[in-house]
């Protein structure tokens, strides 16, 4: 078959003007292939609690993931001023921690690949503190943050579980940070029950956290505790090299030179897995919410 | 499009003693919800009333009027139906002195 760069280029412009006559989707800057568009206003989308490994019984799961609880569909309501809607339609995902100092709590939407190309990423998201006290409260959150988990097709010659994982670190001990932060490295695994045939691994602990290169950033948080703006986040993973290429939040365009994930040696039941998680953790004894407004995830063709 | 329903975990595992609730779920969305309350290990002391709670914040609680005792048995389970909640639902029981239960709360929601 012959190519022909002039018809590629109609295509590509064809698909670029239909995006951005689509509602819901011109805000985002999507690969040309949709794997997912979640928009929350119709539900729930596939997002589900992160729920930890267990054997036997509930009690071995890891206190890290005992804590995780269901995501909810809110109208952001507060007590001063109603429901304070999404960034389209009525309903944001929420996902909400206990109001336990250091509580965090993560949803998760659960897919494989076809094909080890790049994909896209994107997100618009908010996060508050819950609103208990007429302060303003912008140091109670300690983090919000995304992860990828990841893991080679079964033929691949050397392959790897990988698992990038960003997070912006808003405050900690009561100071404010205001920085993004990734980690890499490895993580440990401890053996869940006494059959060994399961095991665990909490990848996000507060420790191990990396500074992002040049990712100080000072986000929108608004005046008081119930007013909320919507952030964008973007980034770019290439499945193939399973290498980060590419992270923005609203203007800022982080360099990934020096950035690297959590990798592990592949495990036995989790080839092609392509998840994608989003956390929030609280600083004080308040709950910290996370609100997510839509997600687009895109990849190459 | 078919209505949507969903099912959420509201408190897994956790073990209840003195005064114990799940943490507030937001359904607004929903025209009716079921409780369900499994028992993963047997109680401990005397039956226990739970009672749901609505409330207008997701901090401020109020009794919504249905009660029912926290199953004993291991793998009882005991059910509330609601409907008129507005948008905040929670579990809540009092458990009396040296009473405990360890229980599995899960919503069933449905528009």
């Amino acid at each position: 078959m012959t190519e022909n760069p002039l018809a590629h280029e109609q295509a590509d412009a064809l698909r670029q003007a239909m995006m951005l006559a689509t509602p819901g989707l011109s805000r985002f800057d999507p690969l040309p292939r949709l794997i997912s568009h979640d928009d929350f206003s119709t539900g729930y989308c596939g997002w589900s609690q992160l729920v930890g490994n267990y054997e036997n019984t509930l009690d071995t799961m890891l206190p890290g993931y005992a804590q995780h609880s269901s995501p909810m569909l809110s109208t952001l309501g507060h007590w001063d001023a109603g429901s304070h809607g999404a960034m389209s339609g009525s309903y944001a995902l929420k996902i909400a921690t206990r109001p336990k100092r250091g509580a965090q709590n993560v949803v998760i939407k659960r897919l494989t690949f076809r094909k080890p190309v790049p994909i896209r990423f994107e997100a618009y998201v908010t996060y508050k503190p819950e609103a208990t006290e007429l302060k303003l409260g912008d140091q109670d959150l300690r983090s919000f943050g995304f992860l990828f988990d990841l893991q080679h097709g079964d033929t691949h010659p050397d392959p790897e579980r990988v698992m990038p994982h960003f997070r912006f670190l808003n405050a900690h001990g009561g100071e404010r940070r205001e920085c993004w932060q990734f980690k890499n490295g490895r993580t440990e695994f401890v053996e869940i029950g006494n059959e060994s045939k399961t095991r665990s691994h909490y990848h996000l602990a507060d420790e191990g956290w990396l500074p992002l290169p040049g990712g100080n950033q000072r986000l929108c948080y608004n005046e008081i505790a119930t007013k909320v703006n919507w952030t964008y986040l973007c980034f770019d993973f290439d499945l193939s090299t399973m290498q980060p290429l590419k992270f923005q939040c609203n203007d800022r365009v982080f360099d990934m030179t020096e950035v690297d994930s959590i990798r592990m040696p592949a495990m036995h039941n989790l080839w092609n897995m392509l998840n994608f998680a989003f956390f929030v953790e609280t600083d004080t004894d308040k709950r910290a919410f996370l609100y997510v407004d839509s997600v687009c995830i895109s990849g190459g063709l | 499009m078919l209505p949507e329903s969903h099912t959420a975990v509201i408190a897994r595992n956790e073990t209840w003693r003195g005064q114990s609730a799940s943490e507030g779920y937001e359904a607004g969305w929903a025209r009716e919800a079921v409780f369900f309350v499994r028992a993963l290990k047997p109680s401990i002391g005397p039956v226990c009333p739970a009672e749901v709670e609505i409330s207008p914040d997701g901090i401020h609680w109020i009794a919504e009027g249905t009660s029912f005792d926290l199953p004993r048995r291991q793998g009882d389970i005991a059910v509330a139906r609601i409907s008129h909640f507005g948008n905040w639902l929670r579990v809540r029981a009092d458990m009396v002195e040296g009473a405990e239960a360890t229980v599995l709360i899960t919503l069933h929601l449905k528009a």
